[in-house]
């Protein structure tokens, strides 16, 4: 009975911690995360290819939409990516981001998705920008 | 048994008509890589382990929920309700585990680290073989006696694993210590090897495209405990995984295992399910 006890308060502390974490971690930012040099750099192999970017929509909706809205705008659940602070970002630096993510900031890791399929939804981004329009 | 089928058809086309969700279900029904549930996201799947013994004993099916939560960025849990059904000699409940994995690094490396840990309170009846460990063949009698054997084990797993071009490589290092017997710790493995069969997303919405499907390979097996290698007892598989992901919250996926040693059943059949659903933060 004591064990039984025991293993309840155990498993309530943790969801306890888990949802207090989870709490603080809903909309926080992380400063730190920046893209290295050699990565802002990478060219996207798809610049010539501006019909992929369709299918970077459809995966946009797919994976990105739950936490950034079907515009990209965030709703207050994950940063708003139509803005400046984003989009001045290079196609290598946002490519990186995307790949890896960040854990700590709540961004998953999208690596599991072929690398042309990252750059599709590098190119979708440059679409969600109020002046949508080239790679820089 | 019609509503029955209505009840799994309308269950699949409710699945089907959703379409968003971050987190991507491994195509390995073993191997563990480095991709965590979505925070915010519960997965819900249920799955099978059929497997046909070589020592005469009847075939088995194993079926277990898993409702997997992601709480953050680094951090998932996971907990399995298991049970076995045999032919001719019984079936029941066999118990659960309840599973944390954690990712100590931010971002993606070369090597990916993820700590795995785990605490079950099964029977000798269970027969999903989520991982193998040890040595020796399964324990084998009529059910009701195996389901009165319990077994509190904790198990940690080293999982790493990498993006090696367009493939997932995965190794996880398995270590088992049974807290109810004086086994010593036993030892296990599970490596594995997949990728998406299409490289670039088409446009438009398709259930039957080449970028859904993900293919690979797992190996996994026990490699003996503190108390001996015994090498010719221990079990090991090797098994193609194909996966599907019917839509982006719905992933079938399926797998047949082949017994590489002796203790090794003949096969074992995989079949899982699983669907996403975004109830939390993000």
């Amino acid at each position: 009975m004591r064990r039984r006890l025991a293993c309840g308060s155990g498993l309530m502390l943790m969801l306890n911690v888990a949802i207090t974490a989870q709490a603080v971690q809903i909309r926080q930012r992380d400063p730190g995360w920046s893209a290295p040099p050699g990565a802002t750099s990478k060219a996207n192999p798809l610049a010539d290819r501006p019909e992929a970017a369709a299918g970077g929509r459809k995966l946009f909706l797919q994976r990105c939409s739950v936490c950034h809205g079907e515009d990209g705008r965030g709703a207050g659940r994950a940063p708003d990516l139509t803005a400046p602070d984003v989009q001045v970002q290079s196609d290598g630096a946002l490519y990186w981001k995307i790949t890896g993510g960040n854990t700590r900031g709540g961004m998953p890791t999208f690596s599991f998705l072929p690398e042309l399929q990252r750059w599709q939804l590098v190119m979708h981004l440059r679409m969600l920008a109020p002046d949508s329009g080239s790679s820089r | 048994m019609p509503s029955f089928r209505i009840c799994v058809l309308a269950l699949l086309f409710s699945c089907s008509a959703a379409d968003r969700a971050a987190g991507q279900e491994r195509a390995y029904f073993v191997t563990y890589d480095h991709y965590l549930e979505e925070p915010g996201n519960l997965e819900v799947a249920i799955a099978t382990t059929t497997g046909r013994p070589k020592n005469g004993h009847s075939v088995y099916t194993a079926p277990w929920v898993e409702l997997e939560y992601g709480f953050t960025g680094w951090w998932t849990a996971e907990l399995y309700l298991e049970g076995v059904t045999t032919r001719g000699e019984g079936n029941g409940f066999t118990g659960w585990r309840f599973e944390s994995r954690f990712r100590p690094l931010k971002g993606e490396h070369g090597l990916n680290p993820v700590l795995y840990v785990e605490y079950e309170n099964i029977s000798e009846a269970s027969r999903i073989q989520k991982e193998i460990v040890g040595a020796g063949p399964l324990p084998a009698g009529p059910i009701a006696e195996l389901q009165a054997e319990r077994a509190h084990e904790l198990e940690g797993k080293l999982i790493l694993s990498s993006v090696v071009g367009p493939w997932n490589v995965a190794e996880n290092f398995i270590v088992e210590r049974n807290l109810s017997a004086s086994e010593g710790v036993e030892f296990g493995y599970s490596v594995g090897m997949s990728r998406a069969v299409g490289t670039l997303a088409s446009g438009t919405s398709c259930h039957f495209c080449a970028e859904n499907f993900v293919i690979g390979a797992e190996a996994y097996g026990g490699l003996g405990s503190t108390g001996g290698i015994a090498g010719g007892e221990q079990r090991h598989y090797l098994a193609p995984v194909l996966g599907w992901h019917v839509t982006a919250r719905t992933t079938l996926k399926g797998s047949t295992a082949f017994g590489l040693t002796e203790n090794s059943d003949r096969y074992l059949l995989r079949f899982g399910f699983a669907y996403e659903l975004p109830i939390g933060g993000r």
